[in-house]
C-alpha cells in the first residue's frame, strides 16, 4: 500500500449508505449498492462478487487491483452495464438501472461510459479519425458532427497530424489515444479502462495513464481503471483491492499527495 | 444481457427486412440526409471489406459466378422456349386450332380438311388458313437423308399469309408459292449441306429448290423447319393421304370476340382452339415439363445461387469473425444492435453489387459465345432486374448468420482475453 493511501472504507461499512442511494451527492456518478453476481445455478453455481458497494466519484482517478479471478472484470462489467447483477442496485442518473433490459441498456451506456480496453479494439481498415467518427456516429450523433468531433477528440490527446493514418501505422501508445480518444465520444462522464496500458512499455504506459488522469481532473470525469500495474498507483485518487470475489479495501490518496499531474 | 435464441427468432423473423428497409432509406439520401446517425455507411462497409483484398476478391468472384450461371442457365432456357414457340409467336393468327388429341405442337396428329371448312364457316372468322406440319427426309448433297420439319403453309399472290418465313435475308419468300419451292434457316447450312439459294434436291424423292433464306428460325428438336407451300408440303407427305391438314390459323373479324370465335370453334366435335398466347404457352409448358428441360435449367441456376450464397455467407462471417471484439466495443459503448447490422448489410449490398456488375457482362460475352454453337441465350432486362433483385437477396440472406452472430455477441465480452 503506498504510503500517500489509506484505507478509508470497507465494503461492508458502505453497505450502510444504501438507504441514501437515490439522494448521492451532485458527484457521485455512479453508485455500485450491495451488488453480487453469481454465475451459473444450483450445484455449479459460482459468486463471482458479493456485496460490492462503491461510489464513483466526478474528477477521480480510482484503480481496482486485485488477482486474477477475483471479480475485478464482473465489477467494472456490472459498473458499467455489461453484466446484469443477480443481487443489489446500480444507479445511474439518479435512478436504480439494475433491472433495465438490453433495449434500454446501450443509451444508458452511450451517454454515461467510455471503454478502454488493453487490446486497443481499433477497426484496422479505418484510420484514426475514421475510428472515432464510426464510435461517435454509432452512439446516435450526426454525420458531420460526428467528424468534427472525432477531429477535435483526436487533437484533445494530441493525434491531431497522425489521425489520418490506419492503426498499422501508429505506435502502442498512439492507439491507446486515439481508442481513449474513441471512448470520449459523446462526452460520457464516466471512462471505463481495463488494463489500458498493460500493452505498453513503461514511458508510454506512464504518458497515457497522465493522460488519462488529466481528463479526470480537467474535465470532471470519473475515471475507472482495472490494473495489474504498481506503477500506475501514483495516478489514483483511490485503490479498490478486489479479492475472492469482495472488495477488500478502499484506500484513499491523501489530498496532498495524490499527483493530479504528471508533467 | 446476451441476445436470447428467441430475440434472435423474433429479430430476424420480424426486424430484418425493416432494418434493411430503414437501411435503404438511409443510404438512398446520402450520407447527410439526416435520417440516419451513421457515417458513409458504404465507404465504411468498403474500406472493411477492401482491408483484405483477396477474400473480397474471392467473394466477388463467388457472385459473380452465381450471377452468370443464373443468367446463362434462365437465358437458356428461355432462349430454348422462345425457340419452342417461335413459329407460333410468329403468326399473325388470333387462334390455333388443332386436334384435341394433340400434346405438341411439333408431333400434330393431322386431320381431314373438311374440318378446315367448317372452321372458316364459324361466326366471326375472318380469315382462316391451313397449316401442315410433319417430318420428311432431305436428301443431302453427299447422297444422306436428314430429317427436316415440313411446315406447309397457304400462299396466295393477293393476300399475307397468317404464318409465312420471317427474317428472311436472301432469296424471295414470295417465290414459295412456286411448286418445289422451300425456304431454310441459313443457320441449317451446314447441317443440310447447302451454300446458297437456288439449291437443288430432292425431299421424298420430290424435286426441291431453296428459293429464300432465314436468319434465326431454329427448331427445338433438332430436324431443320423447311417453309413450303401447302401443296408443295403435301407432295413431300404422301404417307399422310388425301389432303391433310395439322392446324388451322383464325384471325377475327374486326370487333369481333376472340374468346367467343374460340368457344365457337371448340363446339366442333375432335377440335381444340387456342389463342395465340395459349398456344404459345401450351408448347412452352410441354417442353419444359416433358422434356425436363426446365427443371434441368432451373437446378443449375439454383445451384449458382446457392453457390453465391455459400461464397459470400463464409466471406462475411468471416469478416465477423475477424472484427469481432471491434464490433463488440462499439456494443459496449452504447452501438445499437441496429448500426452494427447496417455495417454488415452494407457489406453484403456492395458485394451483390459489384458480383452483379461483373457476372452480368460475364453472361453477355457467354451470350455470345453459345450464338456461334447456335444457343440462344435471352438475356431480357427483366432477367437482368429479376438476378439482381435474386442476388441482392442472395447476399442479404447470406449475411444472416453474420448478423445473428454480431445480435448473440455480449458487449461484456471485450473484457474477457
Amino acid at each position: 500500500m503506498p504510503a500517500a493511501l489509506a484505507i478509508s472504507e470497507t465494503s461492508s461499512q458502505l453497505g450502510a449508505i444504501a438507504p441514501a442511494a437515490a439522494a448521492a451527492p451532485a458527484d457521485v456518478l455512479a453508485r455500485l449498492v450491495g451488488v453480487g453476481k453469481i454465475y451459473g445455478a444450483g450445484e455449479h453455481a459460482v459468486a463471482a462478487l458479493s456485496n460490492a458497494t462503491l461510489d464513483i466519484r466526478a474528477g477521480e482517478v480510482t484503480l481496482i487491483e486485485g488477482p486474477s479471478g477475483s471479480g475485478k472484470t464482473t465489477l467494472i462489467s456490472i459498473l458499467g452495464l455489461l453484466l446484469t447483477p443477480t443481487a443489489g442496485e446500480v444507479w445511474i442518473e439518479g435512478r436504480d438501472v439494475a433491472g433495465l433490459g438490453e433495449r434500454e441498456l446501450p443509451a444508458l451506456r452511450a451517454r454515461n461510459f467510455g471503454f478502454v480496453f488493453q487490446g486497443f479494439n481499433l477497426f484496422p481498415a479505418l484510420t484514426a479519425l475514421e475510428n472515432v467518427e464510426m464510435a461517435i456516429a454509432m452512439k446516435g450523433g450526426r454525420a458531420a458532427e460526428a467528424r468534427a468531433e472525432a477531429r477535435r477528440l483526436l487533437e484533445r490527446v494530441g493525434l491531431g497530424p497522425r489521425m489520418h493514418h490506419l492503426p498499422s501505422d501508429l505506435s502502442g501508445g498512439q492507439k491507446q489515444r486515439v481508442a481513449i480518444a474513441r471512448a470520449l465520444g459523446g462526452n460520457p462522464p464516466i471512462l471505463v479502462g481495463d488494463e489500458p496500458t498493460a500493452a505498453l512499455d513503461t514511458r508510454t504506459a506512464l504518458s497515457v495513464m497522465e493522460l488519462l488522469r488529466e481528463l479526470a481532473s480537467s474535465s470532471r470525469r470519473a475515471v475507472v481503471v482495472v490494473t495489474h500495474d504498481p506503477r500506475l498507483e501514483r495516478f489514483a485518487d483511490r485503490i479498490i483491492r478486489v479479492e475472492d470475489g469482495v472488495i477488500a479495501s478502499i484506500a484513499e490518496a491523501a489530498p496532498n499527495l495524490a499527483p493530479r499531474s504528471h508533467s | 444481457m446476451v441476445a436470447s435464441p428467441v430475440t434472435i427468432h423474433r429479430w430476424v423473423t420480424v426486424r430484418y427486412l425493416g432494418e434493411w428497409r430503414k437501411w435503404a432509406r438511409c443510404a438512398a439520401k446520402g450520407r447527410h440526409g439526416g435520417c440516419c446517425a451513421l457515417p458513409d455507411m458504404w465507404n465504411l462497409a468498403r474500406k472493411l471489406l477492401l482491408h483484405d483484398r483477396l477474400r473480397f476478391a474471392v467473394a466477388i468472384a463467388g457472385v459473380s459466378v452465381s450471377v452468370m450461371l443464373v443468367l446463362v442457365q434462365v437465358g437458356l432456357y428461355f432462349g430454348f422456349m422462345d425457340t419452342a414457340s417461335s413459329i407460333i409467336d410468329a403468326s399473325r393468327a388470333d387462334i390455333w386450332v388443332g386436334k384435341k388429341s394433340n400434346d405438341s405442337f411439333e408431333f400434330a396428329t393431322p386431320f381431314d380438311e373438311r374440318a378446315f371448312y367448317k372452321v372458316r364457316s364459324v361466326p366471326g372468322v375472318a380469315q382462316a388458313e391451313r397449316v401442315l406440319m410433319s417430318f420428311a427426309q432431305f436428301k443431302l448433297a453427299d447422297g444422306g437423308d436428314l430429317g427436316v420439319q415440313i411446315v406447309g403453309i397457304e400462299t396466295a399472290p393477293d393476300r399475307r399469309p397468317l404464318l409465312e418465313p420471317w427474317n428472311v435475308v436472301a432469296g424471295d419468300a414470295r417465290r414459295l408459292a412456286e411448286p418445289g419451292a422451300i425456304a431454310l434457316d441459313r443457320s441449317e447450312y451446314p447441317k443440310l449441306k447447302i451454300d446458297r439459294v437456288g439449291h437443288t434436291t430432292e425431299i421424298s424423292g420430290v424435286r426441291t429448290e431453296v428459293v429464300a433464306m432465314t436468319s434465326g428460325i431454329r427448331s427445338f428438336t433438332t430436324s431443320p423447319i423447311l417453309f413450303a407451300d401447302l401443296r408443295t408440303a403435301r407432295s413431300y407427305l404422301p404417307q399422310l393421304g388425301g389432303e391433310p391438314v395439322t392446324y388451322v390459323l383464325v384471325r377475327v373479324e374486326d370487333g369481333a370476340s376472340i374468346d367467343e370465335v374460340k368457344a365457337r370453334i371448340n363446339a366442333l366435335p375432335q377440335l381444340a382452339a387456342y389463342t395465340r398466347a395459349e398456344m404459345s404457352e401450351r408448347t412452352r409448358t410441354y417442353w419444359s415439363e416433358r422434356t425436363g428441360v426446365g427443371a434441368s435449367f432451373f437446378t443449375t441456376a439454383v445451384l449458382g445461387i446457392i453457390v453465391g450464397f455459400v461464397v459470400v455467407g463464409q466471406i462475411l462471417y468471416s469478416g465477423t469473425l475477424q472484427y469481432l471484439r471491434e464490433y463488440g466495443t462499439l456494443k459496449a459503448m452504447g452501438a445499437r444492435n441496429s448500426a452494427v447490422v447496417r455495417v454488415i448489410l452494407s457489406q453484403a449490398t456492395i458485394s451483390a453489387g459489384l458480383g452483379f456488375a461483373v457476372g452480368a457482362p460475364l453472361a453477355m460475352g457467354m451470350r455470345a459465345a453459345m450464338k456461334g454453337a447456335n444457343l440462344t441465350v435471352a438475356l431480357s432486362p427483366q432477367l437482368y432486374a429479376a438476378t439482381a433483385a435474386i442476388t441482392l437477396a442472395m447476399c442479404s440472406f447470406a449475411a444472416l448468420l453474420s448478423i445473428v452472430k454480431v445480435l448473440r455477441l455480449d458487449p461484456a465480452s471485450v473484457f474477457k482475453a
